[in-house]
């Protein structure tokens, strides 16, 4: 019998202290109503403290950006804050740099709002809505990337490049939300309805549910459009370099300058895969350069498989052959990447030693 | 072996959901003192040495990293690392690391590993190498088949 008696004891003397800690932590850190004046007075928010700043700002509508939703995992969503709010937190400081910590750059999910405090936004962030968006369409390009449609409740207005934030729901074990970036890969003048492309992250929380959990008629928060990742209005070439679901925003730049019959520049799009079963969207892009005599479409494998009777190697050599016999040498040039971090930062330094120094990314976080 | 309040809080993290899906336990029910001092017992036992494995598998790690996501071959080896964007904390809440996977292959013996730049810090800083059954463990036998033939 005392074998049962002392846990329920204990158990008891738990919930109680536990009741006694919220009650007490609802009296001692009642911070009241606070204001937030963000851009020097350009917005003044009343709001009640005593959540984090990224909560606080979401729950007026002021979405910044976060892959991990407000967990301290990503180092995304950082915020300039020109009072005095502490000195950073271990959670804080792996992910700033000496000059972000010399401007109180801050991880606006680790802060708390405990009194009046003045900040600075990007003016685009005003701009960013949370959507509710229905799956209409899933399906499998590849045997690890995924497209995904979604219809939104309301319209969104993005520029082709950027990307949205899926605030992934508990299922399973998973017992919190959970937010990822994904670029959009359709066109803005599809004004209610955006695609996605996610691949499967061995282990991932939000590309395993993406794959495994969710079906046609699920709904999902989007939140966006977020980035700084867009064509840049200009009469250079484009260089475009992408691997696997790097494809998204590629796809969404290029078909809207088709779209919006910007056909002067030439496009060189590489696109760099493994086999055969890794490549997706082919003949979409064939189609294309049939109609655009500007648009020219590389798609290289590394380990052919089959009668592959395209380019062979990895992307960076492809893209190195074509700068310096096909691509002409004489027009200015500008790259745009998107794939693994690996890829890019390869991508980079190649385009810049031939002379591309305007080159253009998304990094997330 | 009794825990310490840090080792809780890591054990509670490595929880389905906390920090990955599936967890860093797979389907071990031991605590993961003894999980350590288990593996410990065995790398002493083959006679491995966690900083001599876990500069190996950092070693790999970066030279895989040239294949830019496709998988290539390196003396007796053929490695494959693929990124995802983003960090994963540590469980131990003592670093934050790039989502770098490596698959490891030994073509003399044919066994293969994988493991993720979070898994070298995890071996090296704290000697675990995630419970029995989780997608990611380092069993200590199959290290040494890979990296020492």
């Amino acid at each position: 019998m005392d074998i049962l008696v002392a846990p329920l004891i204990v158990g008891l003397i738990s919930a109680v202290l536990s009741a006694l800690i919220v009650v007490v932590d609802s009296i001692v850190n009642n911070y009241g109503e606070v204001e937030i004046d963000i851009n020097s007075g350009k917005k003044k928010l009343k709001v009640q403290g005593g959540r984090p700043l990224l909560f606080t700002l979401a729950s007026e509508n002021i979405f910044i950006p976060s892959a991990c939703g407000g967990r301290g995992s990503c180092g995304a969503c950082k915020v300039k804050v020109l009072s005095d709010v502490g000195e950073y937190l271990p959670t804080e400081l792996p992910y700033m740099s000496k000059e972000e910590i010399a401007q109180n750059i801050r991880l606006s999910c680790q802060i708390k709002v405990k009194k009046n405090l003045k900040i600075e936004l990007p003016e685009e962030l005003f701009n960013v809505k949370k959507f509710k968006g229905t799956v209409i369409s899933l399906e499998n390009v590849t045997h690890d990337i995924k497209e995904v449609k979604l219809k939104l409740s309301e319209e969104i207005n993005f520029k082709a490049g950027q990307y949205v934030q899926l605030v992934i729901p508990p299922y399973d074990k998973i017992k919190q939300p959970t937010q990822r970036a994904y670029s959009i890969a359709s066109t803005p003048s599809k004004k209610d309805e955006i695609e996605l492309l996610i691949r499967l992250v061995p282990g991932g929380i939000a590309t395993t549910y993406v794959h495994n959990y969710l079906k046609e008629g699920d709904v999902l928060e989007v939140i966006g459009p977020f980035g700084e990742f867009y064509m840049r209005d200009t009469k250079k070439d484009m260089i475009c370099v992408a691997g696997g679901s790097g494809m998204a925003p590629i796809k969404s730049i290029i078909f809207d300058m088709y779209e919006r019959n910007i056909l002067d520049r030439n496009v060189w799009y590489f696109f760099g895969a493994r086999t055969e079963k890794d490549l997706f969207y082919v003949e979409l892009f064939r189609k294309l350069e049939k109609v655009w005599d500007k648009f020219h479409f590389i798609p290289a494998l590394s380990e052919p498989q089959k009668d592959w009777d395209g380019e062979v190697g990895l992307i960076t050599d492809v893209m190195v052959k074509y700068l310096e016999t096909m691509v002409g040498k004489e027009t200015e040039k500008e790259g745009y990447l998107c794939g693994s971090p690996g890829m890019i930062n390869a991508c980079e330094t190649l385009l810049k030693k031939h002379g591309i120094n305007e080159v253009y990314y998304d990094k997330f976080a | 072996m009794k825990m310490s309040p840090e080792m809780i809080k890591a054990q509670e993290n490595m929880k389905p959901g906390v920090i990955t899906a599936d967890g860093f336990l797979g389907n071990d029910d031991r605590n993961i003192v003894d999980i350590i001092a288990e593996d410990e017992r065995e790398f002493a036992k083959l006679g491995m040495d966690f900083d001599e494995i876990s500069n190996m598998m950092s070693e790999f790690l970066n030279i895989g990293e040239k294949g830019l996501g496709e998988p290539i071959k390196y003396k007796d080896f053929e490695i494959f690392v693929y990124e995802a964007r983003g960090f994963i904390p540590c469980p131990f809440e003592d670093g934050i690391f790039r989502k770098k996977v490596a698959t490891v292959k030994n073509l003399k013996n044919g066994e293969k590993i994988m493991y993720s730049e979070l898994s070298i810090h995890l071996l090296k800083k704290h000697h675990f190498l995630q419970g029995k059954g989780s997608k990611f463990r380092l069993e200590p036998k199959i290290l040494k088949k890979v990296f020492l033939g």
